[in-house]
Parts: C-alpha cells; structure tokens; sequence
C-alpha cells in the first residue's frame, strides 16, 4: 500500500481559497516535500488526503484504494501529523503513546516496547512521565511525531514537523525519516523550511495559490533562489 | 472498538472534570438534601414553603424525596456539562485531527465515549443512592426496611435516566465544535424541563419525566419512562453520525 496520490483533486471554500486540480504522486520509498508560502494550500491538501476534508471534485489513493474504500488494516499504516498532535494534557507522555499506539491497531502485548523504542528514538525518556500540559511546544511536537511514528507506517503525513523543534529535534526527525523511507514508506512532508526540505527530500514539489506549480531540484545549490523564481512566474503567468 | 473503550475510559479517569463533577454530584446533593431536611425539621417556614409536600413527610420518605428532587436538575446540569467536555475538549484542544486516518473509526471513538459516559453516570447514581443511605444512618433514621429500599432503587433510576437526557448536549457538541454550545443545551434542557414541570404538561414530554418521577412517582407510568431511552438513542445514533461524517472545514 505504500504509495500516496491524488488526481484532480478540488476543494473551494467560500470566498474562493482552496485547492485547484492537484495531481501528486508520493512513492515508496520517497520523501516528498511540499513546499509553499502560508496560505499556498498545503495544508488543505493535506488534510483532504487524510480525509479530514471532503473534496469537490477528483480522487485520493492509497495504494491501490480509493480513500473511501481504504480498510482499517490499510489505516494502521498510516501515521500522519496535520494540525494539533494527538496528545492529551492531563495524561502523561507515555500513556498518550500508548494509547495512541492501541487507536493504531499495536497490538496490546508491543505497546510497551513500541514506546520505549519511539521515546528513545525522539529523545523523549526523560519526559516520558511528565504530564503534557507542562511539556514546551518543541516537546510537544515531538509527541505528536511520536504518534505518528512509533507503529512504522508505511504512509507518512506531516505537516510543518518541524516547525517548533530545535536543531537536535530537526535532526532526530530527519533520521528517523530516513530510516522509514529506507524501509519502503512513502513519506509527504509540507514545509517552507527550503533548506531542511532539501536536506532528506527526494522529490520537492512547489505550491502556489491553491495549485502545484512545478518542481524543484533538492540538489540545487540556491533553492531558495529557485522557489522565489517558481512562485514568482506563477504569479506574473495569472496577472497576465 | 476495545481501543476506544480504553481510550476514553483513561482519559475520562484521569480528569479533573470527570473528578470535581463526580464529588459535587454526590457530596453536593447530599449535602444540600441534610441541610433543608434539617432546616425542615427544625421548623424553618420558607423551606417548608418551598419544598411542598415533601414537607410534610417524615424520616427516610422525606430524604428520600428531597434528594430525588435536588438530583433531578443538578445531575442534569453535572452530566450535561461532563458529556459536553468528553465530546467537546477534541474540538477545543485540537486533538479531533488526531482521530482521522485511524483503524478505529470515528463512529466508534463517538460510540466508545458514549458508552464511558453512561457507564459513568450508572456509577454516579449509584455513589448518590449509596450517600443518601449513610445519610439517613447518620440522621438516625435505622435500617432501610422493605417500603424504604424501592425508593432507594427509585433514586438511582431518576439517576442513571438524568443521565440519559443529557445526550443532546454531546450531538450539540460536536456539531458546535466544543464545550460551550453542549453547556448550553445543557442549560437549555434543563430550563425547558423545570418550565414543563411547572407548567403541569405532564410526564410525556422526557426532558420532564425523572424530575416528575422523583416528585410524584404515581403519575408516571413505565411508558413515560421508556421514552427518555428511546430519545436518548435517538440523541445518540445523531452524535455517532455525526462523528461519522465530520469534515474539519470550519
């Protein structure tokens, strides 16, 4: 099942904002990232791939499922951080892993294994029986990757992981990213963290206004230069 | 669906609004019934006044009464506002995005608190029944013999169906997206039903059916009580559906 993709998929809200015609494909083994100034549409798309929107028009597909057909044992493969982390602050960091672990089909007799090994590989231990109330917003993200980590998807959704880590944090995530990718899982990453994306990403497509607007290469030596071009052109190709 | 059930059993064990309502519903009611039966028998005429016939009545009868009666609007107020967060804090803490994409689907997260909720309140009115009986111990009121234990089992009925009539408050809550509009249908229920009582309606109307039954057990039949479930369910096929069917669009 591990591959992402969506096709002519359309969602307008009221007043026009939205996302327009997108065609993505996210492959085994890939990490894709998707890039894009605040208010591009990267997170509607997103969330219409996880089905937290519905669409007007087009398709989203896991593997060979269309989202309204996915299985629950297809879900389990699926980790994915869009919006606020699955963490309950009156519950300390370990129980919300493990009860986010049990909501993700780990079998009972794992979960404590499964914890310990995401705690550790998120350098969370320390933390592991603090409420997370107290937890700052770096750790608290942290968790929430956690979640979406700990069971080894296959399909991997994120967005903006790394917007409230601190360099070692961003380095851990990168690591671990790496790793599921190696293993065969199709990652989806949305930042506007350029330099970060480059560092892991296979793939970077840019978005603009509610549409993909074309791709840039993560080994380019100004990629910033390069996006600022991309988005720039679309905007001047509209004006026109 | 068993992951669900732990889920929201944690969650709920391990909050301090489950926890602080849980104590004011038992000790409250029961604190507040000892103080005007007191006041009752030490002759005070503007609780006499207010409490009617029940006034009137002697020793485990008159407890009895009074907290039924006390139980009846403030356990809908204590249920109505403990729902509305068990449904309500997903939306106001965010977590709800957390519930999507998941091999649980989310009819059973909404049926799973649902559940833990009812589970809760059969817990509560148990607490409540049992407090009311140390209470008429202590108030030197003996042994509850065989006319007195029916009204004991009554009380924990007017419980467990208060319990029911909260429902609305967690479709309201989801289709609000938080706490406030739950407490507020809460609010909304518990007035509309105290006007109903008032207004001598009748019991066929459920938000008015325990409080009549706690009052006047006489003249509420096993139908009028069948009909509180049954709006329940009706409340609570709503919730799940709507769980079902949520889009994070606004």
């Amino acid at each position: 099942m591990a591959e992402l993709k969506c096709s002519g998929l359309t969602r307008v809200f009221p007043g026009g904002a939205g996302v327009h015609r997108i065609d993505l494909q996210v492959e085994a083994g890939q990490v894709h990232a998707l890039v894009g100034l605040n208010g591009a549409g990267k997170t509607t798309l997103l969330r219409l791939l996880i089905g937290m929107l519905l669409p007007d028009a087009g398709t989203v597909g896991y593997g060979s499922r269309r989202l309204g057909d996915v299985r629950p044992a297809d879900w389990a493969r699926v980790g994915h951080m869009v919006g606020h982390p699955l963490a309950y602050p009156e519950l300390v960091v370990r129980t919300n892993l493990a009860l986010a672990a049990r909501l993700h089909w780990v079998s009972p007799n794992r979960v404590g294994g499964v914890v310990a090994m995401a705690m550790a590989e998120l350098d969370l231990v320390k933390h592991a029986d603090q409420r997370v109330r107290i937890l700052s917003q770096g750790n608290l993200q942290r968790v929430g990757l956690a979640v979406a980590l700990q069971h080894e998807p296959d399909v991997i959704v994120l967005d903006e992981p790394t917007s409230a880590l601190d360099p070692s944090g961003v380095l851990l995530l990168r690591k671990v990213l790496l790793r599921r990718a190696a293993a065969g899982a199709a990652i989806l990453v949305s930042s506007h963290h350029l330099d970060e994306v480059a560092r892991i990403a296979d793939r970077i497509t840019v978005m603009n206004r509610g549409e993909l607007v074309g791709e840039l290469d993560p080994t380019s030596p100004d990629i910033e230069r390069a996006f600022f071009a991309r988005v720039l052109a679309d905007d001047q190709s509209r004006v026109r | 669906m068993t992951a669900a059930l732990v889920a929201e059993t944690r969650k709920a064990t391990a909050s301090v609004v489950v926890r602080s309502a849980t104590a004011l519903l038992v000790v409250g009611i029961v604190a507040l019934s000892a103080a005007m039966s007191l006041a009752v028998d030490s002759g005070n005429e503007q609780v006499q006044a207010k409490l009617g016939p029940i006034a009137d009545k002697k020793g485990w009868t008159r407890l009895i009464g009074l907290v039924s009666m006390i139980s009846a609007p403030a356990g809908l107020l204590g249920f109505g506002v403990v729902l509305s967060w068990i449904i309500g804090r997903e939306f106001a803490d965010g977590t709800v995005s957390g519930l999507f994409a998941l091999p649980v689907p989310r009819r059973a997260i909404a049926t799973a608190k649902l559940a833990v909720f009812w589970a809760w309140t059969v817990m509560v009115a148990a607490a409540l029944a049992a407090a009311c009986t140390l209470l008429g111990f202590v108030l030197g009121y003996g042994a509850p013999d065989s006319a007195v234990i029916p009204g004991l089992l009554r009380l924990w009925a007017v419980g467990v169906l208060t319990g029911l009539l909260a429902i609305p408050a967690g479709w309201v809550a989801t289709v609000g997206r938080g706490l406030l509009p739950g407490v507020a249908t809460t609010i909304v229920l518990i007035t509309f039903g105290q006007i109903l009582v008032v207004a001598g309606t009748g019991p066929w109307f459920p938000v008015a059916t325990p409080t009549l039954w706690a009052v006047s057990p006489r003249d509420v039949t096993w139908v009028h009580l069948a009909l509180v479930p049954l709006a329940s369910l009706l409340f609570a096929g709503l919730t799940t559906r709507t769980w079902h069917r949520l889009q994070l669009d606004r």
